[in-house]
């Protein structure tokens, strides 16, 4: 006998009115809390790395050499310990705050300001120039952002202006992919056609409109990236590659902590947090904002 | 299909050169003085300048680059500053460790995030299902594989006990074993040594395994998506299958080819952690040599092993890029 069933919610075009109104609600507080909460995340964090000499209880260099390797809370001053040279690590991991969103959004904007103009062009103009462009994008893809990021920071140095740009360098290659795929679909819209007829130049098409129309889905994945950007400067202070000591990065805390996990393993427990929670805020809102993009994900 | 693979190489030719001629010029600004490096602040000017002779760095530029495309065509990458032993030797002995290690992982990987991925698409409307899951993936997406790994050295090492602090056990000694054929002749001493290298390799490939779960958890649910949004699955749902054959049966197939574009990814992504995994881990592997190279101004051994790691993702994405054709008959070549 054959068995009936009712086709899967999925398939229901039409959800009942009260159903509906309450699943709207949901479904709008489904999408927004996510952004909400890593907004407010990476509020804090601008904030903390902003006002850094303001609510840093101490200085992140002074040294205490009473109170070395002390544990959270075992001297009063040291909220979240000290590290082998008594320097305060909540102080450390404060001012840490400003190395690591200062290398993730200067880095972003780098790459993207490099990025976004190339794969435009390459997508509007085509021909040899987008063979020209993509075939160097490529090249540089074949190396992982890190990767990439430590041979560029290898060559010139660590210091807070090479990391921005080998990691910058590092994003750009993904911001040309994706503005090429963006202006491949926008070109061939009505309004890029109307902008022609009426005697638009290239360079004003891909200004005025290519560019703009592209502008939201290029934020959105850039918010994504400044999580990678962070977590990669994290890696090179981390393999000593980064900012050098004694200016702190949530990096070289962490790597310098390192010898000491066996007596005092809140110096890396402590930093590391700090890494998680910046890439989590802006995953979050990333990851909110590219679902509100997705076709596939409509009227959930 | 021949026609494909081959235009696929020549492509991947120019690429990899690209990728060489990057690395070669990078290490060729570094700062600082191999020689100087290596002989100490102390050394006399002739000293340096007799080491400088040596290693060919009094040569041009332009005729180091051609040497070194020279050489690296034929796997010989020069010797080792430091050590004076082919860089090849190294990284042939190296290799074998990052490998399993990448493995490893890659099994933890699929294991957690597969299978992660593909209920978080399914249940996507149960926020019971949906948000624990998104949540899990997100914190191992956020959470570097080095402060993981050191969670797990705190925890495993320090504090229970249960697994070794540093080293990558004796992998070179199984090897051995299975070369000189004594795997047969003492099959206690190999499963001894089999276990060691597992027991070494647990936490990183732990740690490792579990931020590129999250990697994997979200193409899976993307790729699965992607699939339950076709007319095919509609199709079947309206014939009044069940679910779980419409999953089986049809959905989990049809994932396989955007599945199979994770390798790719994986890959880059894997190799990438292993440089961070292995510094942790105080494992040996290509990823630590890397490190050490750089820090000890090493230019043929950091050469070498940049060039082995592009040399891997290049050639992944190209067997990725066949496995296509074999996975998914609608995919032809031209």
């Amino acid at each position: 006998m054959a068995v009936v069933r009712r086709a899967d919610p999925v398939d229901l075009p039409f959800p009942r009115a009260a159903e509906g109104a309450r699943g709207a609600t949901r479904g709008r507080l489904r999408r927004w809390l996510p952004i909400g909460i890593g907004l407010a995340m990476a509020a804090v964090m601008v904030v903390v790395a902003a006002a850094a000499p303001l609510i840093a209880p101490l200085s992140p260099s002074a040294q205490f050499s009473d109170a070395v390797l002390k544990g959270p809370g075992a001297v009063e001053r040291h909220l979240l310990g000290t590290d082998e040279f008594g320097r305060d690590i909540l102080s450390r991991i404060i001012w840490g705050a400003r190395v690591s969103l200062e290398v993730g959004l200067a880095s972003v904007i780098f790459g993207f300001v490099l990025g976004v103009p190339l794969g435009i062009l390459a997508g509007v103009r085509g021909g040899r120039v987008e063979t020209l462009v993509m075939r160097c994008a490529d090249m540089l893809m074949a190396f992982p952002t890190l990767l990439l990021a430590l041979i560029i920071v290898t060559a010139l140095g660590g210091s807070l202006v090479n990391e921005i740009l080998a990691i910058g360098v590092a994003l750009t290659p993904n911001f040309v992919r994706l503005a090429r795929s963006l202006a491949l679909t926008i070109r061939g819209q009505d309004y890029i056609l109307a902008a022609r007829a009426l005697g638009g130049g290239q360079l004003r098409i891909m200004a005025r409109h290519v560019f703009p129309n592209a502008l939201y889905a290029l934020v959105v994945v850039a918010t994504l990236y400044i999580a990678t950007a962070i977590r990669t400067e994290a890696g090179l202070s981390f393999l000593g590659l980064g900012i050098p000591p004694p200016t702190p990065s949530w990096g070289n805390i962490l790597s310098e902590g390192r010898q000491y996990i066996k007596c005092c393993p809140w110096i890396t427990t402590f930093s590391g947090l700090a890494i998680m929670v910046a890439v989590l805020a802006f995953n979050l809102v990333g990851d909110a904002l590219r679902d509100l993009l997705d076709p596939r994900l409509k009227g959930e | 299909m021949f026609q494909y693979v081959l235009r696929r190489l020549i492509v991947a030719v120019p690429m990899l050169l690209g990728a060489m001629s990057i690395v070669f010029l990078a290490m060729r600004i570094l700062p600082g003085d191999p020689c100087v490096a290596m002989m100490g602040d102390q050394a006399t000017t002739e000293a340096l300048a007799d080491c400088t002779k040596n290693l060919g760095l009094n040569r041009p530029l332009a005729v180091q680059y051609v040497d070194y495309l020279w050489r690296s065509i034929r796997f010989d990458f020069g010797s080792s500053f430091r050590q004076g032993y082919p860089v090849s030797e190294y990284i042939a002995r190296m290799f074998p460790h990052t490998f399993v290690l990448v493995m490893a992982s890659a099994i933890v990987a699929a294991l957690v995030g597969i299978p992660i991925g593909i209920v978080s698409a399914l249940k996507r409307r149960n926020p019971l299902v949906d948000y624990p899951l998104r949540i899990i993936a997100l914190l191992g997406l956020s959470m570097p594989v080095f402060w993981l790994g050191i969670l797990l050295l705190i925890a495993f090492s320090l504090h229970l006990n249960l697994f070794p602090l540093i080293g990558g056990g004796d992998l070179d000694g199984v090897l051995a074993m299975i070369r000189s054929g004594e795997v047969f002749s003492q099959p206690r001493d190999f499963l001894a040594g089999v276990g060691d290298v597992l027991h070494h390799l647990t936490l990183p490939a732990l740690a490792l395994g579990f931020t590129l779960a999250a990697t994997v958890s979200r193409l899976s649910r993307s790729a699965m998506l992607e699939v339950i949004s076709q007319d095919y699955i509609r199709t079947a749902r309206a014939k009044g299958q069940r679910e779980r054959l419409v999953v089986y049966k049809h959905a989990l197939r049809n994932m396989m080819v955007p599945l199979l574009t994770i390798i790719g990814i994986f890959v880059a992504i894997a190799l990438t952690g292993t440089v961070l995994t292995e510094t942790v881990f105080t494992r040996p592997g290509l990823g630590k040599m890397l490190v050490d190279a750089i820090g000890a101004r090493d230019y043929p051994l950091a050469q070498g092993a940049i060039t082995v790691f592009t040399m891997i993702i290049i050639v992944v994405n190209l067997i990725v890029d066949m496995l296509y054709a074999v996975v998914d008959p609608r995919i032809t070549y031209r």
